[in-house]
């Protein structure tokens, strides 16, 4: 355990040092402020238009906008945060592998699954950090403009959203395990993502793929039920231990 | 007493065999010299003793405990220096002692201790830069002293002089030998005159097999082929040796040179207080590292 806070201290320490602790916390703070911001200006935008709208025959009534609008923008643009999120810290592994800083690590004693367990935990926990600071953010101006009493289902939609998050960084580790550079990382996330959005194309499949969980709108307009989204989490869970526990014995076979 | 013991180890890459059935063993608190060409195996014998890669075949074993592949119990008593030493250069060099202490559950004063003690031997103590900026014989000292920092029992070196100017070779040299007290040290290189200058013990590794290994001066010892060399004023008597005595033979530099086998000393010399030859110098060969290192890479 003492071994493992000390890498945890170091990845830490490489977060900051790095920048990327710093460009991740930009990126969720700015999304978290452009979803209310956006809600907030739609009315306004509409009005400048709704002037050449009218001209061209299409008239334009006055447009209400509710937390429900802002939560909207939030589904709308967490791919965004989790796509930053992976591209940054798709590194996190292959950097190492390539410059060989874990060799001395290694020979020095430590156990290969607690160095992934260590990576593994940086990462969830930044993920969530991130999300969370997103969510806050968000939440707190829908409060301060509208009402978020008006959303259905609003903490079971976004902790959905949270874990299809998690789903996609035990990808990232489980790619991170096999691949020699970054670029490996990112194309087995994202194929990975595709093959997920492809079977949940097939109306009997779709209920029990991962990719529902990010229909977080449908939740908080009401128009769809929590049981609905059951089995998708349950697969999610599935997958999600499946990665880890992957992982493990192909990153102690790998050759540093 | 061994240290550590290599029986019969393959490896192959590919098409191409790497190990073919090397045995090594390393006497305690020696400085074993590990001898090889580029490309002989040397690299790839080392990484195998520290469990990081598979051998085919073959067993090694660290002060008697089998080394398993992906399994890094025995390194608890190896420290490490590659090659190219990779470290994390976000970090000043105190701050990655500090790291490697940690993980290895050292507690927080015995890593202040042995850190501040291990910067001073390799003369790092008062450096507050970060790794990023160092120069390699600096890298190759830190390398030095994380590999020291839990005092292992063996400290394996991959060429750690190699790529160093003559200053930085020598400090590491200086360091090498200086702990030789306390831990046991294998060091790979291909440049005979470090070997020399500090080894007790050396093995050569040629064609994936140890060709020739034991204590240095046992070594020279049993290779003397008492040759001999003379050097004369007139190249007339050297022509007229040469006719009279067929196996010496004329060196580069115009020297005569014959072995105690081919000719007995007496006989040649015998010759020359007959002759009244003008001599210069009579002189017994000492066996030079770097020929006895061509010797078994020629056999």
């Amino acid at each position: 355990m003492k071994t493992m806070l000390a890498f945890i201290k170091k990845e830490w320490m490489e977060q900051v040092r790095s920048g990327q602790l710093i460009i991740l916390g930009i990126i969720f703070v700015l999304l978290g402020i452009m979803n209310p911001a956006i809600a907030k200006l739609t009315p306004w935008l509409v009005e400048i238009m709704a002037e050449t709208l009218a001209q061209s025959g299409v008239i334009v009534g006055t447009v209400t906008v509710n937390a429900l609008d802002s939560w909207q923008q939030f589904f709308k643009n967490a791919p965004l945060g989790l796509i930053a999120f992976i591209i940054i810290q798709s590194r996190i592994f292959t950097k190492e592998h390539q410059s060989g800083t874990l060799v001395l690590v290694v020979t020095r004693g430590m156990d290969r699954t607690k160095i992934l367990v260590a990576k593994a935990t940086s990462l969830v926990a930044l993920w969530s950090v991130g999300y969370w600071l997103s969510f806050t953010i968000t939440y707190g101006y829908n409060g301060y403009f509208w009402d978020n009493d008006i959303a259905h289902n609003l903490l079971f939609s976004v902790v959905c959203w949270w874990l299809f998050g998690l789903l996609m960084v035990s990808l990232v580790v489980l790619f991170s395990t096999m691949a020699k550079s970054n670029t490996g990382v990112i194309a087995g996330v994202g194929f990975s993502a595709l093959v997920l959005y492809m079977i949940s194309f097939y109306p009997k499949l779709s209920p029990y793929t991962p990719t529902l969980l990010t229909a977080g709108n449908a939740l908080v307009r009401g128009l769809k039920k929590i049981r609905e989204y059951q089995n998708s989490v349950a697969t999610t869970f599935a997958l999600i231990v499946l990665c880890f526990t992957l992982c493990i014995p192909i990153f102690n076979k790998k050759q540093l | 007493m061994e240290l550590l013991n290599i029986t019969n180890l393959h490896k192959r890459f590919g098409n191409k065999e790497v190990l073919k059935g090397l045995n090594l063993t390393v006497p305690q608190n020696s400085i074993f010299g590990f001898i090889g060409k580029n490309g002989a195996g040397k690299t790839t014998t080392m990484k195998t003793i520290l469990g990081l890669i598979k051998p085919e075949e073959g067993a090694v074993k660290v002060d008697g405990k089998k080394v398993i592949y992906g399994k890094t119990k025995t390194n608890r008593h190896i420290g490490y220096l590659p090659d190219v030493p990779a470290f994390y250069s976000f970090m000043t060099a105190k701050e990655y002692l500090a790291f490697c202490g940690e993980i290895a559950g050292m507690d927080k004063a015995q890593i202040k201790t042995r850190s501040e003690e291990l910067l001073s031997l390799v003369g790092l103590e008062n450096e507050r830069h970060r790794i990023k900026g160092f120069s390699r014989g600096m890298k190759q000292r830190l390398g030095i002293a994380q590999a020291l920092l839990g005092h292992p029992k063996l400290l394996i070196c991959d060429e750690p002089t190699s790529a160093l100017d003559p200053v930085g070779r020598k400090e590491i040299l200086d360091i090498l030998k200086s702990i030789q007290i306390e831990t046991t040290v294998l060091f790979s290189t291909h440049i005979l005159s470090d070997v020399e200058r500090i080894c007790t013990d050396v093995a050569f590794l040629d064609n994936g097999r140890i060709s020739m290994q034991g204590k240095l001066a046992d070594l020279k010892s049993s290779y003397r082929r008492e040759e001999y060399l003379l050097e004369l004023d007139n190249e007339e008597d050297k022509q007229t040796l040469l006719r009279v005595f067929p196996e010496i033979k004329k060196n580069k530099e115009g020297a005569l040179t014959f072995y105690e086998s081919e000719h007995s000393l007496f006989d040649v010399l015998k010759f020359i207080t007959a002759k009244k030859v003008a001599l210069l110098k009579v002189q017994r060969m000492e066996p030079s590292l770097e020929s006895l290192f061509m010797e078994v890479v020629e056999k």
